[in-house]
C-alpha cells in the first residue's frame, strides 16, 4: 500500500465517518422530539367543572408541576348535560381515561364503565373523612371504582337583606315548616319570591328531595330505597310527596318553577336578590362562596331546610355525600397515568386548592384550617355538616329523578295529584334496571 | 311424428339465422353487460355505504330491542318484554301525541315559507334585506336558539314585555308552564329557526317560473292569493312536495335540539316527543333495549307518515306524465 493510497483511503474514512456524524445528528435531532413525545402521556378527563374555572385550572397545573410526564386534557360538560354526554363513552366503550360521577348510585350503575381502584390508589382515602360513596353499597370493603374530593350536600341559604325588608329578623331564619309558611307570607308581601327554585332537570332530585325525605325515612330506609325495596306507595314515601307538593301549593315559589332549571335559572333569582331563600349545596358550584360574591358575604346565610316533622331522627342532619368523584375508565390504555390523577385527586394539595380557589369543603382531614375563608355562612356550614346522615338523593335511579322532577312540575301546574305521582314514581321504580330486583 | 317434424324444421330455424345480426345482438350483450356491470360500479359505493350506516345500526337496533339491559351489564333476551313494557307507558303515548300535535302544523310549515318566499320573487319593497333576513335563524344553531328563547319566552322575558307594552296584556302568558302552550311555543321556534331554508326552497323553485307567466296572470287581474293558489303553487307541485317531504320528518328530527335546550321535555312530558324519549331512556336512565323499541316505533312512525307524503308526490308526478 501506497501513501498516496493511506491518504486516500484515509480521506474516505474521515469522509464516511464525517457523513456518520451527519446522519446520527440529524437521527438524534429527529428522534429527540419524538422520545420526548413518547415519554409524556396525555389522558382525557371528563368532568363538569365542580369548583369552576380557576380552580380547574389550579388543579391541572399543579398535577402537571408533580407529574412533567403527564398531560391533562380536560372535556368539561355543563352539569345538567353529563348523563347525555357520558353516556354514549360508555355505550361504545371508548373516550376519556378519567370520568367523574356523582357518588352513590349514579357510579354504581356504570361500575362497568370504570376499573376497580388498586389498593395505592385506595391508600389516599386514608386521609379523606369518607370515601364510601365511590365504592359498592357504600362499604369500603367492597369494590371502589372512584375518589371524592369534596364534602357536598345539601342546604338553604337565605338573603339577610330581603328578610329584613319584609320585616323578618335575618339572625333567626324559620326553623319549621309553619315557620317558613309565615315567613314566605310577609316575603310575598313585599313582591319577593320567597324560595327561589327549578323544577327541570335532576335538581328536585338532589337537592330537594333529601331535605323532605330527612323528615320521614331512617338510615335504614334509605338503604331500602338503594335496594330498590322501599316502594313509593309506603307512607312514609308518600309523606315525602306531599310534603314537596307542598312546597309549590303554598306559593313560596317563583311561578316560573314548572319549566327552568335550578341552575342556572333559579339560582339566578336568588343570586339577583329577588328571592329571600334558595335550596342549593355547600360546594362546587352555587355555593356561599359564589351566592356571597354576588350578594355580598355579610347578606348571605346559610341554615338546615326547616324541619316537617320535629322529632323525626333525622330532622336535624345533614344530607351529606362526598361530591363527585373520579375514577378510570376500563377501556383507559394509560391506567398508571390516570390512577395518578385520581389519587391526586384526594390529596392533601388538591384539597388545599378546592378550599383556597372555588371555596370548596374538602374531605381531606389535613387541610389546613388558616387556609379556610372567613365567612358567616361558611362558619354556619361547618356547623351544619357537624351531624352528617345519608344523602337520599344520590339513592334515587335516573327513572326516578326524573320522573320526581315531571311530577312534581304537573303537581305545581295543578294538573296532578300526589296519588298520581306516586304510581309514576312506583313504575320508575320497577322499570329502574339497578334496581331491579 | 312431432319429433320428426321438429327435426325437419330444425336445420331451416339455424339456416335462417343471420350471422350479421347475431354478431349486432352480441356486441348490444357485451355492451348491455359492461353498462350493467359500469352501473353497479357507479351504485356499489353508495349502497356499501347505505347497508353499513343504515341497514347494518338498524338490524343492530331491532336485535337490542329484543334485549333485557340492566345498565351497562351485558344484556339478555328478553323476547318482546321491551314493546309490551312500550305500549304500557304513558310517556311512550304522550311522546307520540304531542308528534301528532307537531303534526298538525304542517300547512303553516309549508304555506308560510312559500308565501314569504312569492313576496320576495317580486320584489317587494325591501325584498333584499328580508331575503338575507329570513335566512339568518336558519345560521344559528338550533341549542344556542333553544337557550335564547328560553330567555325571551320567561315570564317576564322581552315577549311578555312587549306584549303588555302593546295593550295585549291578557297575551303575556307564562308560554313554557302550559302544556299546550309550551308544545306550541316550541314548535313556533322551531318554524322560526327552520323557515328561511324553506324561503330559500322556494325561491329556488320560482326561478323556473316563467315571469311571463305571471305578468299575463297579473293582466288579467289575479291578485297575490289568486296569483299564489292558482299559478304558482300548481307550478311548484313537486318542489312543495319536497319541502312536504322534509319538514314531515324534519318536524321529529329538528325539535331534539330545542326541547334539549329550552324545555327538557316539561312541564311533565308536555314537550316530551319521542326522538327525545329514546335518548333519555337509552342514556339517561340507562335502559337501551328499550330505548331501541321506542327507536323502532319511531322509525315505523316517521315511515308511515313519510310513505304517504311521498306516494302523493309519485302519484302526482305520474298523473302529470
Amino acid at each position: 500500500m501506497t501513501s498516496t493510497s493511506l491518504a486516500a483511503g484515509g480521506r474516505r474514512r474521515s469522509a464516511r465517518a464525517m457523513l456518520a456524524g451527519l446522519a446520527f445528528a440529524s437521527m438524534t435531532a429527529l428522534a429527540g422530539p419524538a422520545a420526548l413525545a413518547a415519554d409524556t402521556t396525555t389522558i382525557r378527563v371528563l368532568n363538569w367543572e365542580p369548583g369552576g374555572a380557576d380552580y380547574w385550572k389550579a388543579l391541572v397545573a399543579e398535577f402537571e408541576k408533580q407529574n412533567p410526564d403527564i398531560k391533562v386534557e380536560l372535556e368539561t360538560v355543563p352539569f345538567d348535560r353529563y348523563p347525555e354526554v357520558q353516556g354514549p363513552y360508555i355505550t361504545t366503550k371508548s373516550g376519556p381515561d378519567v370520568m367523574e360521577n356523582n357518588a352513590g348510585l349514579e357510579l354504581f350503575d356504570r361500575r362497568r364503565a370504570y376499573a376497580e381502584l388498586p389498593p395505592e390508589v385506595l391508600e389516599a382515602g386514608k386521609d379523606l373523612i369518607t370515601y364510601s360513596g365511590g365504592c359498592l353499597n357504600f362499604d369500603t370493603t367492597k369494590a371502589c371504582y372512584g375518589l371524592p374530593f369534596g364534602y357536598q350536600g345539601n342546604v338553604m341559604y337565605y338573603n339577610k337583606k330581603v328578610l329584613a325588608e319584609a320585616g323578618l329578623d335575618p339572625a333567626n331564619p324559620p326553623k319549621t315548616w309553619d315557620e317558613m309558611g309565615a315567613a314566605c307570607e310577609k316575603v310575598k308581601a313585599v313582591g319577593k319570591t320567597c324560595l327561589a327554585i327549578g323544577l327541570s332537570g335532576i335538581f328536585p332530585a338532589y337537592w330537594d328531595f333529601p331535605e323532605i325525605a330527612r323528615n320521614y325515612l331512617t338510615e335504614d330506609d334509605m338503604r331500602a330505597m338503594l335496594a330498590g325495596k322501599m316502594p313509593w306507595t309506603d307512607p312514609k314515601m308518600v309523606n315525602i310527596l306531599k310534603g314537596l307538593a307542598s312546597i309549590t301549593e303554598k306559593g313560596w315559589t317563583n311561578s316560573s318553577a314548572p319549566s327552568i332549571t335550578m341552575l342556572p335559572d333559579g339560582a339566578d333569582i336568588f343570586q339577583s336578590g329577588n328571592a329571600a331563600f334558595a335550596g342549593t349545596i355547600i360546594s362546587d358550584a352555587v355555593n356561599w362562596a359564589a351566592f356571597g360574591k354576588v350578594l355580598g358575604d355579610e347578606n348571605l346565610g346559610a341554615m338546615r331546610w326547616p324541619t316537617l316533622v320535629a322529632d323525626a331522627p333525622l330532622a336535624n342532619s345533614f344530607s351529606g355525600i362526598e361530591s363527585s368523584v373520579f375514577g378510570v375508565t376500563s377501556w383507559s390504555d394509560k391506567k398508571d397515568a390516570a390512577f395518578k390523577f385520581v389519587k391526586f385527586i384526594a390529596g392533601k394539595e388538591n384539597a388545599e386548592l378546592l378550599t383556597k380557589i372555588a371555596g370548596g369543603i374538602s374531605l381531606n382531614k389535613n387541610v389546613d384550617p388558616s387556609v379556610m375563608p372567613k365567612s358567616q355562612a361558611l362558619s354556619q356550614i361547618l356547623e351544619i355538616i357537624k351531624t352528617p346522615t345519608l344523602h337520599a338523593g344520590v339513592l334515587l335511579s335516573g327513572q326516578e329523578a326524573d320522573a320526581l322532577a315531571r311530577g312534581w312540575q304537573e303537581v305545581a301546574l295543578g294538573r296532578l295529584s300526589v296519588e298520581d305521582w306516586t304510581g309514576r314514581m312506583q313504575k320508575a321504580l320497577e322499570q329502574s334496571p339497578s334496581k331491579r330486583q | 311424428m312431432a319429433e320428426t317434424a321438429n327435426l325437419a324444421t330444425a336445420p331451416n330455424r339455424m339456416a335462417k339465422r343471420d350471422p350479421r345480426r347475431e354478431g349486432a345482438a352480441g356486441s348490444r350483450r357485451v355492451f348491455i353487460r359492461k353498462e350493467t356491470l359500469i352501473a353497479l360500479l357507479f351504485v356499489l359505493p353508495g349502497l356499501a355505504l347505505a347497508i353499513l350506516f343504515k341497514l347494518v345500526p338498524l338490524l343492530r337496533g331491532i336485535w337490542l330491542s329484543f334485549l333485557e339491559t340492566r345498565g351497562f351489564e351485558d344484556p339478555t333476551f328478553a323476547g318482546l318484554a321491551n314493546y309490551r313494557t312500550m305500549l304500557a307507558d304513558p310517556s311512550v303515548h304522550d311522546s307520540f301525541r304531542n308528534a301528532l300535535i307537531a303534526f298538525a302544523t304542517l300547512p303553516v310549515w309549508i304555506v308560510l315559507p312559500l308565501v314569504l318566499a312569492f313576496l320576495l320573487f317580486q320584489k317587494t319593497p325591501g325584498w333584499k334585506f328580508f331575503r338575507a333576513a329570513f335566512f339568518l335563524p336558519y345560521m344559528i344553531a338550533p341549542i344556542v336558539v333553544g337557550i335564547m328563547f328560553r330567555q325571551i319566552l320567561a315570564p317576564d322575558g322581552p315577549l311578555n314585555a312587549v306584549l303588555r307594552a302593546i295593550g295585549l296584556a291578557p297575551l303575556a302568558i307564562e308560554w313554557l308552564n302550559g302544556p299546550t302552550s309550551a308544545l306550541l311555543a316550541l314548535t313556533a321556534v322551531a318554524l322560526w329557526s327552520f323557515f328561511g331554508l324553506g324561503v330559500l326552497t322556494y325561491l329556488s323553485g320560482l326561478s323556473t317560473v316563467s315571469e311571463e307567466v305571471v305578468e299575463a296572470a297579473k293582466l288579467d287581474g289575479a291578485g297575490f292569493w289568486r296569483l299564489l293558489f292558482h299559478i304558482i303553487m300548481p307550478l311548484l307541485k313537486s318542489v312543495i312536495g319536497y319541502w312536504a317531504v322534509l319538514c314531515t320528518s324534519g318536524i321529529l328530527i329538528w325539535m331534539f335540539p330545542l326541547i334539549y335546550a329550552l324545555t327538557k321535555g316539561g312541564p311533565g312530558t308536555a314537550t316530551v316527543l319521542p326522538e327525545f324519549l329514546v335518548f333519555t331512556t337509552t342514556f339517561q336512565f340507562l335502559d337501551r333495549g328499550l330505548g331501541a323499541a321506542i327507536g323502532m316505533a319511531l322509525f315505523v312512525f316517521v315511515a308511515i307518515v313519510s310513505a304517504f307524503v311521498v306516494r302523493r308526490m309519485y302519484v302526482e308526478g305520474a298523473q302529470k306524465k
